[in-house]
């Protein structure tokens, strides 16, 4: 029996494999697997054996059967193939069969890229409320009660009685106010914050959005200086906008930093020679600085024993400054225009 | 705020070589930024921008000290001439009478004196002088006053003497109500609280420190004249002008704390100048009330700490030569630097840092190393538990299965709120009336999407964002929300249940359950266990929406993987056909057949036709193939507890 069996599988595959086409193969397997097939009528058999044999023939039984179909199987694959090469012309400038892509939108995008960039070198990406009170916008970063950043046609603020401690309810006009959040959180430096969030302003034309992005830097740690400060900005100046993009900081004035500095980017297309798009070379990305003894206490850190730096950019601005896209009115990116959000 | 120069002007009190285009560079890396270089005629104009902290340097002699300190860090020479103005030393010819009565908690300093003049053309230097800075030349009388406040950065106010009638002005606030027409004509209300003057007779002939009144300005008639010099309450000022939306130099400087000491300079150059061009003979006394002296700010730091913040050794004679050079009187002991801030400086330079600011601008920024930070003290991080990695992976799911990411604005109007208003946290002063609440859902912001897009037939779109529910006394509840829309014809609500499926399956959320309606409406609830995670909702044939809860997801998404051994024996797989009553839920017809059998590892709908559906059930034993014997008994099990319970033909 063991033998017959043996013999059939041999038999089989060697007809199976000299079949040259899906006929000559179709009438081997009825031969083999057919209701009167060799196997069929063997594997009938296999009830008369005494009871001991029948599990090891058995067994066997069922992998010849398995093998054979197997192979059938893999020679119908490979006729099919031949077959096809033979009959069919493609017209390989046809459109592909493509499946489904939607699109991310550029803020989303940018902000993928921010993210992992400052991930890389320790940052913490964390995220703060955008409805704030006035103490983690204004108050402790040092702002004085009567700067005009807290005029009602600069920012937003909400109906709803002012807290005795923390002021009035406001949407947060930069994302700075994450800085006395995160310190609240951390307790003790060192710090690595990035906060990327909507901020929001009382300003709609061409080149301002009411509501829009950005991303915000503190670090705080025993010796932080000026320099790592520009190691950060150049390490993202690069990463970001490319290897042969250059950062500079210069003089400024914000309430929360001490010094402050503006920063710039040299100009991507004239590559700092200066032109139309930038001001003798350069762009101007945005703020930055040390951070204000003031804000270190107001965040509980001892400003005698630490030190930080921080910035905070628009997330729009970085997109158009990198990608040199002339988009003439910024409001465009918030109209949900889909031919727009389309093309990225 | 811009202040616009002439480069000769600046030289008549910096001297150096320098090109306008290097003084330009330099002044841009370590002081001021100056936007622009303009010619003019055979000069320059340099357009620059000072920020608020410095409106000493809204003036020719406050960028000259500037441009003096910082050219020769880069290697240029440059030495600053000060203004020199010429003490009063001759007694009056006449004493015309002048009573001022001064309030010090509105005006700091009041320096004044009444002169004779002749009215006429002022000369072309001084012309050019003030056009190039973008201010209209008048006469004599007026542009002295211009002039004077360009070069030395105090803002200068001139009266015609006879038209205070009364020759007396007390300093009060203005009540609430009061009307004054300024010299440009307008008339305006006030709100009480400004700075003016009264001649005594309860009549406002000045609003101090912003503009003046048409009832005391110069006309082409005076003869006499009040140089007034007032040195103001900054936030008086910048109320006024805010209020009345007058914008002059003068209200934009006087708001920003202007030097008292410099009133003084200011009078006196004023007089030289009207001598000068105005033929001018003085006729009082000079007048100096003076209440609100300046506090000296005396700022001590250690020499430790200015090379710590600064990141490099800056050596103290570096740091003396700096600070002298920019008007701080500064001497060294025991390594710590000690220096006086100058009158020009008070209220901008008051802590350590402020000194360190300006050793570090001047030494160079550019001079400066870049290194990165150190890594200390990494936080921990957990993929698992960092909610920006899953909103990532579910906004390029939602990418890859072909939808758009909008993102639209969290303000929305009250027609795209839904639900009460008074839930909702409202703006107090909205841009426009469609944007004045905060959004509770993002929904209807996503369905605007559509009616933008009119264009397209078939849309599917989705956004992630807040939405904001609103607490009392404490800051609103803000919730990530997934939102999202298809719209086509024949949408079906499957097809958005299965997107949510596959997504949350994708995340290791499998156990989702879908009930009807809390509200009754078309679509379903999702939830995880007992955990509401949102909905799905059918607005018609054309349009579905989704709202899923990002916190919801958070509690339950996974990275953990859980390994099953690959079964060894082969499966049987059957299909039944059922005729069943359609209002039979799926649900109910697979739990029915799996708990007849403990075999059945799988049951999947393969086809629905009319009242006809079609099963394929698994069957499958963990340790042996399984015989038709077997199977059969199982079957029989099956088909009777369908007929039985689900009144099912088996067709």
């Amino acid at each position: 029996m063991e033998e017959e069996l043996i013999n059939i599988k041999n038999t089989a595959m060697s007809f199976i494999l000299e079949s040259e086409n899906l006929e000559s193969l179709e009438e081997v397997k009825q031969q083999f697997l057919g209701k009167n097939g060799k196997l069929t009528l063997a594997l009938k058999d296999i009830s008369k054996l005494p009871k001991e044999k029948r599990p090891e023939i058995g067994k066997l039984a069922n992998e010849v059967k398995l093998t054979i179909e197997e192979t059938i199987k893999e020679k119908v694959a490979q006729l099919g193939k031949l077959e096809y090469k033979k009959e069919e012309i493609i017209d390989i400038t046809l459109p592909g069969i493509k499946p489904s892509l939607g699109h991310l939108h550029l803020i989303t995008q940018a902000i993928e890229e921010i993210s992992a960039i400052f991930e890389k070198i320790g940052f913490t990406r964390v995220r703060y409320p955008e409805v704030e009170w006035d103490w983690y916008a204004f108050t402790a970063l040092n702002f004085p009660q009567n700067h005009p950043a807290r005029d009602d046609w600069e920012t937003f603020f909400v109906k709803q009685k002012p807290n005795l401690k923390k002021g009035s309810v406001l949407l947060t006009p930069h994302t700075s106010s994450g800085q006395i959040r995160e310190m609240e959180r951390k307790k003790t430096p060192p710090i690595k914050m990035l906060n990327i969030a909507k901020c929001y302003r009382r300003q709609s034309d061409v080149s301002h959005t009411p509501m829009f992005h950005q991303f915000e830097g503190l670090v705080v740690d025993k010796n932080i200086s000026i320099t790592h400060l520009k190691g950060t900005l150049d390490y993202f100046v690069r990463s970001y906008f490319g290897q042969n993009r250059k950062s500079r900081i210069r003089p400024y004035h914000f309430q929360f930093t001490e010094p402050s500095f503006e920063v710039d980017v040299s100009c991507g297309v004239c590559e700092g020679k200066g032109c139309k798009l930038c001001k003798a070379g350069w762009l101007e990305m945005g703020g930055a600085g040390m951070v204000h003894p003031n804000v270190l206490r107001f965040g509980g850190i001892d400003p005698k024993k630490y030190i930080g730096f921080a910035f905070g950019w628009g997330v729009e601005r970085v997109v158009m400054m990198k990608e040199g896209l002339e988009i003439d009115d910024l409001r465009l990116l918030y109209s949900n225009n889909l031919d727009f959000l389309e093309q990225f | 705020m811009n202040i616009k120069i002439l480069d000769s002007w600046l030289r008549e009190r910096v001297k150096t070589k320098a090109t306008p285009q290097k003084i330009a560079e330099v002044l841009s890396l370590t002081s001021v930024s100056v936007e622009k270089i303009e010619r003019f005629e055979t000069d320059y104009i340099y357009d620059i921008e000072v920020t608020t902290n410095r409106p000493d340097l809204m003036s020719v002699v406050g960028l000259a000290r500037e441009a003096a300190t910082v050219l020769p860090k880069f290697k240029i020479p440059a030495t600053f001439i000060p203004l020199k103005v010429s003490q009063v030393k001759q007694k009056p010819g006449i004493i015309l009478p002048i009573h001022i009565k001064n309030d010090p908690s509105l005006v700091n300093r009041i320096c004044a004196a009444v002169m004779e003049v002749n009215l006429k053309d002022s000369p072309k230097i001084i012309k050019n002088r003030l056009e190039a800075s973008g201010i209209r030349s008048l006469n004599n009388l007026v542009d002295v006053t211009n002039f004077v406040m360009r070069e030395t950065g105090h803002p200068v106010h001139v009266f015609d003497y006879d038209r205070l009638i009364t020759h007396t002005l007390i300093i009060r606030e203005s009540k609430k109500g009061e009307k004054v027409t300024t010299l440009d004509g307008k008339t305006h209300i006030l709100q009480g609280g400004d700075i003016v003057a009264d001649n005594g007779k309860g009549e406002i002939v000045d609003l101090l420190g912003v503009i003046g009144t048409a009832n005391s300005a110069v006309t082409n008639k005076t003869k006499r004249i009040l140089l007034f010099i007032d040195n103001n309450d900054s936030h008086r000022i910048r109320k006024t002008s805010m209020f009345l939306a007058i914008r002059t130099e003068a209200a934009v400087l006087n708001e920003k704390d202007i030097d008292t000491e410099l009133a003084m300079t200011a009078l006196l150059k004023g007089i030289e100048l009207y001598k000068k061009i105005a033929d001018a003979k003085l006729a009082s006394n000079i007048v100096d009330i003076y209440p609100n002296k300046i506090k000296t700010n005396i700022i001590s730091i250690s020499l430790e700490k200015i090379d710590k913040v600064i990141g490099i050794k800056v050596p103290a004679t570096t740091s003396i030569q700096i600070l002298n050079s920019l008007g701080f009187e500064t001497k060294i002991e025991n390594y710590s630097l000690t220096t006086k801030v100058p009158s020009w400086r008070t209220k901008d330079v008051t802590i350590e840092e402020d000194i360190i600011e300006e050793i570090a601008r001047v030494f160079g920024y550019q001079l400066l190393p870049s290194i990165t930070p150190p890594l200390t003290g990494v936080e921990n991080y957990s993929l698992e538990h960092n909610e920006f990695y899953w909103e990532k992976r579910i906004k390029n799911a939602l990418k890859y299965w072909g939808f758009i990411e909008v993102y639209t604005y969290s303000m929305v109007s009250e027609q795209l709120l839904e639900g009460p208003i008074g839930k909702a946290v409202e703006l107090s002063n909205p841009l426009t009336e469609d944007m004045t609440y905060m959004r509770t859902t993002l929904v209807p912001s996503l369905l605007q999407v559509l009616k933008d897009n009119k264009n397209r037939e078939e849309i599917k779109i989705f956004e992630i964002a807040n939405v904001y529910k609103k607490k009392e006394n404490s800051l609103p509840k803000e919730e990530l929300i997934i939102a999202g829309v298809i719209q086509k014809e024949h949408v079906s609500f499957l097809e958005v249940k299965g997107t949510i499926e596959q997504l949350l399956t994708d995340l290791g959320i499998k156990s989702l359950n879908f009930k009807k309606r809390e509200n009754g409406g078309a679509g379903a609830e999702i939830y995880i266990g007992d955990n509401n995670l949102g909905n799905i909702e059918i607005l018609d044939q054309y349009i579905i929406n989704f709202e899923l809860n990002f916190q919801t997801i958070l509690k339950f998404a996974t990275l953990k993987k859980i390994y099953k051994p690959i079964p060894k024996f082969p499966p049987i797989i059957e299909d039944v056909r059922l005729l069943i009553d359609p209002k039979i839920l799926y649900e109910e017809i697979i739990s029915v057949i799996k708990k007849q059998s403990g075999l059945v590892v799988n049951v999947s709908l393969l086809d629905v036709f009319e009242n006809k559906k079609t099963f394929r059930v698994t069957y499958q034993h963990p340790q042996k193939t399984l015989t038709n014997e077997e199977i059969s008994k199982e079957r029989v099990k099956i088909y009777s507890a369908l007929k039985k319970e689900l009144k099912v033909k088996i067709a």
